[in-house]
């Protein structure tokens, strides 16, 4: 199991447009978590994401829906968003009633990161609550757009105003505010997102030339010492390929789960400490880190002892999922003659936003 | 809204003929005279009506430029209808019908309905390809053709809705499998609706001048029956 991670460099030298102070989500508190945990039913297993709003929702129940039925096994990962403008103040674009459903799903589960950007039109009735999974009158929800994420371009604008900032490749772009209902956790849900579409993770590459010897290997293939034996054994099988990417892939499965295994983290993390101080341990090893010192998701060991978000739930080695929008898995990069910079994380590396020129329109009228 | 049917439609051609401008102005019934380059898909809706059957459009605007292609290939899969559209001031735009029809042929299923769209022609004095053109290049492909124009939308109406026709021509053929979603199909609650009530029909009622010998045959009927009630909701309309 892979412990160790690159250093990354301190925001404060990096010349990325994002500038997030905080390497990793920090909970506002545990107090506010019990809070949320108490929007969720007693009985069963609840799902935090769910009751936070930000999975089945109803984005998410619509491109399941038998209308669309796109990416059926495939979590969504989304929010409710106002759009806004840029004035003195930020301003809404639209009437309160009317906001917009923004998630990322991936085309295939066992894709190490989400692909797919989804936005909807959402439209509330009167006096509606407007972040809820389940509301008792659905609200009329209309699908926009799906948009390859590599197209798309995601930051974070005013974290103070909870406010994204989405940029597409033909420079369209939309300021959006986390709806007020959202808690907070929400958005630094989406600020861990940026950050992981931004710079990847550390465990996840698709690069063939890169070689690497940890990690990407099930539990399973690995020795006790932590050494992968895929590095030493030709794959078998008639399709080595695909056998080599299905191992691969679940090992980025725990990768790309970052963001719903923090939610099933803290909920964990809650319970195991609730425990302890029951049963007052004061084992070292099992100490609770403080707030500010949870190791959160790059100590996987410390992860393993805590329930698998839905992101690491797919099976890759199973049978797959035929999604209408396979094909748009992360290997597939157009060469697009109105940019130079089309790896997703590209967008980023370097160049400000001023730096990139303004995309040329289609030459002729389009009736 | 209740339907009886969905048909998966998807606009393709090259960058710059109107395929946004014609779904917005069916959708929509409004004129942009400059919009932005679709990337990935933007969707539109619309529920029309045919031989008194409820049928929802659900249109797939994809991306025509060259570097999006291998996305947009993606797309074709389980369409019912595609308008496959070239610019009338652009005979470029006419010349890479081939490919375009190429690519639809091959990813997507072998009935598809296929209309040919011409559009601009409101440019009738910037026209590069002849009307006669198109048709024949349709008729030679076992093409529908229409001349249409998104600015002043003649012929969109008919476009979406006479292609929807063929299909639903299909349906009551049996060409289609409609309870094969590959096709593109899908059947709404109205029809769902339609097929429960048939199904408790059976034992030589005649529901709608239609005599039902099994709930499979009712699953496929295509006829309106009035019998049936409409569905109570759906949420996604």
């Amino acid at each position: 199991m892979m412990t160790s991670v690159p250093p990354r460099k301190p925001w404060w030298n990096s010349k990325k447009t994002v500038k997030v102070i905080r390497s990793y989500p920090t909970f506002p508190s545990l107090n506010a978590w019990e809070k949320f945990r108490g929007l969720l039913p007693v009985d069963g297993e609840p799902n935090p994401g769910v009751g936070l709003g930000v999975e089945e929702g109803l984005l998410c129940q619509m491109v399941h829906s038998p209308e669309f039925n796109l990416f059926p096994n495939s979590v969504v990962f989304e929010s409710n968003f106002v759009q806004v403008r840029r004035s003195r103040h930020w301003k809404e674009i639209y009437k309160a009633s009317n906001t917009l459903a923004l998630g990322v799903t991936s085309s295939v589960p066992c894709l190490p990161l989400p692909n797919v950007l989804l936005m909807a039109r959402v439209k509330w009735h009167h006096g509606q609550s407007q972040t809820w999974n389940r509301p008792s009158t659905a609200p009329s929800i209309i699908l926009k757009r799906i948009l390859p994420l590599k197209f798309v371009e995601l930051q974070i604008c005013d974290h103070h105003e909870r406010i994204l900032r989405l940029r597409t490749v033909t420079e369209k772009i939309y300021f959006l505010k986390l709806h007020p209902d959202h808690p907070e956790t929400v958005f630094l849900f989406w600020i861990r997102l940026v950050q992981i579409l931004q710079k990847g993770l550390s465990i996840t590459t698709k690069d063939p030339s890169i070689l690497v010897t940890h990690c990407l290997v099930p539990k399973s293939l690995c020795n006790p010492c932590g050494k992968s034996g895929l590095a030493r054994k030709k794959p078998k099988g008639p399709r080595p390929s695909e056998s080599l990417m299905q191992l691969m892939a679940q090992g980025e499965s725990e990768a790309l789960s970052q963001i719903f295994a923090d939610l099933h983290q803290q909920k964990q993390y809650s319970s195991r400490r609730s425990k302890e101080m029951q049963i007052n341990t004061t084992s070292s090893e099992k100490t609770t880190p403080s707030e500010d010192s949870i190791p959160c998701t790059r100590d996987l060991s410390w992860r393993d002892a805590f329930t698998y978000g839905e992101w690491e739930r797919e099976n890759p080695s199973g049978p797959q999922p035929l999604s209408l929008l396979g094909t748009l898995a992360a290997s597939s990069r157009p060469r697009l003659s109105l940019t130079g910079v089309f790896s997703f994380r590209g967008l980023y590396l370097d160049r400000s936003e001023e730096e990139i020129a303004p995309r040329s329109k289609p030459e002729s009228p389009q009736h | 809204m209740a339907y009886a049917y969905l048909f998966k439609y998807i606009i393709i051609g090259d960058t710059g003929v109107g395929k946004s401008c014609l779904l917005l102005q069916f959708t929509d019934k409004r004129f942009q005279p400059v919009h932005d380059l679709t990337i990935g898909v933007e969707f539109g809706a619309r529920m029309i009506t045919i031989d008194g059957k409820q049928i929802k459009l659900q249109i797939w605007d994809t991306a025509g430029q060259e570097s999006f292609r291998s996305i947009t290939r993606s797309y074709y899969r389980g369409a019912a209808g595609a308008l496959l559209v070239y610019d009338i001031t652009r005979r470029d735009t006419f010349n890479h019908l081939t490919t375009w029809l190429e690519d639809a042929r091959q990813h997507s299923n072998s009935n598809m309905v296929i209309m040919l769209i011409g559009n601009k022609s409101d440019l009738e004095s910037r026209r590069e390809v002849k009307k006669e053109e198109g048709e024949a290049f349709a008729r030679e492909h076992g093409l529908i053709f229409m001349e249409t124009s998104a600015k002043t939308a003649s012929n969109v109406e008919e476009a979406f809705i006479n292609t929807a026709k063929e299909i639903y021509e299909k349906i009551q053929e049996g060409v289609f499998d409609i309870n094969n979603e590959a096709n593109g199909i899908k059947i709404g609650p109205q029809h769902a609706a339609t097929n429960a009530t048939h199904a408790g029909n059976q034992g030589g009622q005649q529901a709608g001048g239609r005599l039902l010998l099994s709930p499979f045959l009712a699953a496929s009927c295509p006829v309106e029956h009035a019998l049936c009630p409409p569905p109570s909701s759906f949420v996604l309309s």
